[in-house]
């Protein structure tokens, strides 16, 4: 029971950890909380079913599977990409000189209206995700570890060191991080502010993209709905490790899976989001910057 | 300037809507309420296709009361704050009865409107016995009630699966909680006290680590008492899980999505509900109409909403008004003929013979057992 806990608790902390990094990367550049973020995952998800769609409309799903997910994974990163930086443009852009509060209505806005869209275009019901790699799985130490478990664990770890190499590695990397120091002063040695920022949401959403299609699978049914959950709770991984930093938002991510896991599993399944929910009240009253996060007063 | 622009614009405004709630005025208006969004959204489908077949019949021979039938719709999204929204805007537009809605949890907050504001409402769907037990004279139920259904599910359980380890999980809600409490009553009645009992949070899609602690129970037989789109996550999880027990849940399963969905992970699932509707004599009207019109066969709840639209309209016809107390007492008094077969209510409201059978999943198509 143990064992099988955790290994509940990775991949489902994996999956906020995925989501998570996307809030935390927007709020570490703009200190904006993109709350339209929730809803790129979802998009990413339909988007992975429809090309799941298409490429069995062409036999091409039946020889390689993982081909085919490979792919789906790609075209849900690409348009959730292209999502991501239209919707800075449209929406947050415009108004990066307004107050606080004015960009946060408007990524409400979008919220709403990608849910919307979504509903209108999609249908209000369930649709069921096609599971390629349903069927096996490995007995380990009294538990069971399915392959997509298995997938979404490597999956996660991949993408993380993939992340921390362009942040620390690349001249991209560098501009993001001194944007995320102080916007003003990048801007005047010659970093191009506006393309950083495309960038971040480019990379957020491309990261929630990929945790749609995983998710989509792991749980085989999926909604236009589905974001507004998973938002709230990457959000609050994002902000129990610490809102604007990445490692903050990995260990966040994958706390509140085990918390949420084990919480469920071995006290009560009813009060598992009150465990959650509980840890966070206690990190914010005796670390207001959360588990890993700065303290943001300095900077400004 | 500006200022001026924007009156004017209201005033446009509230003269556009004053005219066309004037013009509304010539119109009978029904109400029809239950989740058309969201991921319930199939069984509030079920609920608006049956009433659209009886409004259009009874258009078709020329409305009621001499004027055409209007249906108001209500989008609850299974949320009881949702259903209390749309109850006050039918009682402000004036409908004249309310179909709805399909969650107990929405159907009884909302009814308390529907009663301060004079309103017969019947529901199609919700089983909670709650719902027609505080006294209530506007509220009938034409289907069945929980603890009906749940002692079916547990004299199955008991007698025919002849099983003992129980789990028992529920999603929280009026009716999943409801339907969990009357099982697990009837199961101890038949000295079977359930390995475990929990509830779930509905609209959550990760199961597993519940699951993973009923599956520690060594469980024969898991009892579900919620609705589908929860069933299905909480199917395929515990297949997954390595879970051999047999799944036994209630009518809010009974759905082609289930079955679809959950895949082969369905087989083998028992679900109670009432007997086949397509063996009913009555229903074939209908069930061949539905297929015409919207190119599938009926739901579980899609004849029940059919049955109650036509009695509401039925007792406005035979009053000649729309008052609510006056509709409530010939809707109680009558013998009915529908769809359904006959129907009648006791003073409470619900409907006096009301069988549960159970089904099976078989070769991806609900069977019913013998």
């Amino acid at each position: 029971m143990l064992v099988q806990q955790l290994i509940n608790g990775l991949t489902l902390g994996s999956v906020y950890a995925l989501i998570a990094l996307g809030y935390t990367m927007v709020y570490g550049i703009i200190e904006l909380i993109n709350f339209a973020h929730g809803e790129i995952y979802m998009l990413g998800a339909y988007i992975g079913m429809i090309t799941f769609g298409f490429l069995t409309a062409f036999y091409l799903t039946s020889p390689s599977p993982a081909a085919a997910l490979l792919l789906m994974m790609v075209a849900a990163m690409l348009y959730c990409g292209a999502c991501g930086v239209t919707m800075e443009r449209v929406a947050y852009r415009p108004l990066r000189s307004a107050p606080r509060l004015s960009p946060l209505i408007s990524a409400l806005g979008v919220s709403i209206f990608l849910q919307n869209f979504v509903m209108l275009a999609q249908g209000p019901r369930d649709k069921g995700f096609p599971h390629l790699l349903a069927g096996w799985g490995i007995d380990l130490f009294g538990g069971r570890i399915s392959a997509i478990q298995i997938f979404i664990l490597a999956g996660t770890v991949v993408m993380m060191v993939a992340l921390e190499l362009l942040v620390h590695r690349t001249k991209i990397g560098k501009a993001m991080r001194a944007t995320a120091q102080d916007r003003e002063m990048a801007a005047l040695v010659g970093v191009d502010v506006n393309s950083v920022i495309s960038v971040t949401f480019l990379i957020g959403s491309a990261l929630a993209a990929v945790a749609g299609v995983m998710v989509g699978m792991y749980y085989g049914l999926i909604n236009f709905f589905i974001g507004y959950m998973a938002g709230i709770k990457a959000f609050t991984a994002a902000v129990l490790g610490g809102i604007g930093s990445m490692p903050g938002a990995m260990l966040g991510g994958l706390l509140l899976g085990l918390i949420e896991s084990f919480g469920a599993g071995y006290i009560s399944s009813e009060y598992k989001d009150v465990f959650a929910f509980a840890i966070l009240v206690l990190v914010l009253i005796f670390r207001p910057t959360g588990l890993l996060g700065e303290d943001t007063s300095k900077r400004a | 300037m500006e200022r001026l622009r924007i009156w004017l614009a209201t005033l446009t405004l509230v003269t556009v809507l004053g005219a066309t709630h004037a013009q509304a005025a010539s119109t009978i208006k029904i109400g029809t309420a239950g989740p058309m969004t969201g991921d319930q959204g199939a069984f509030g489908q079920e609920i608006k296709n049956g009433v659209i077949i009886a409004v259009d019949e009874w258009n078709a021979k020329g409305g009621v009361l001499g004027k055409k039938i209007e249906i108001v719709w209500g989008d609850d999204q299974r949320d009881p704050k949702q259903a209390v929204a749309v109850a006050n805007k039918f009682v402000n537009e004036g409908v004249a009865g309310v179909i709805g809605h399909f969650n107990s949890s929405c159907s009884i907050p909302a009814s308390t409107i529907y009663h301060d504001g004079k309103l017969v409402q019947i529901t199609p769907a919700s089983t909670n016995p709650a719902f027609t037990e505080r006294g209530l004279w506007n509220v009938f139920r034409a289907c069945g009630r929980d603890d009906q259904q749940g002692s079916v599910a547990a004299a199955f359980i008991a007698k025919k699966l002849k099983r003992t380890k129980v789990a028992v999980l529920h999603d929280k809600t009026t009716y999943g909680q409801g339907l969990a409490d009357e099982t697990v009553k009837a199961l101890e009645k038949a000295g079977i006290k359930p390995v475990y009992y929990g509830g779930i949070t509905q609209g959550d899609k990760d199961y597993r680590p519940v699951l993973t602690a009923v599956k520690q129970k060594g469980p024969e037989v898991l009892f579900y008492g919620g609705i589908y789109p929860e069933a299905i996550l909480v199917t395929k999880q515990m297949r997954e899980l390595g879970m051999k027990a047999s799944f036994v849940s209630g009518d809010g399963v009974w759905t082609k999505d289930y079955i679809e969905i959950a895949g082969k992970d369905a087989e083998g699932a028992f679900i109670t509900f009432t007997p086949d509707q397509t063996k009913i004599k009555e229903a074939q009207e209908v069930i061949k109409k539905h297929r015409e019109r919207f190119g599938s066969d009926v739901g579980a709840y899609t004849v029940y909403s059919y049955v109650a639209a036509n009695m509401l309209l039925d007792a406005i016809a035979a009053t000649k008004s729309t008052d609510g107390p006056k509709i409530a007492d010939y809707i109680r008094k009558t013998k009915w003929n529908t769809a359904l077969g006959p129907i009648q209510f006791d003073n409470k409201g619900d409907v006096l013979v009301s069988p549960y059978v159970v089904w099976e999943v078989k070769n991806g198509k609900f069977v019913e057992l013998k």
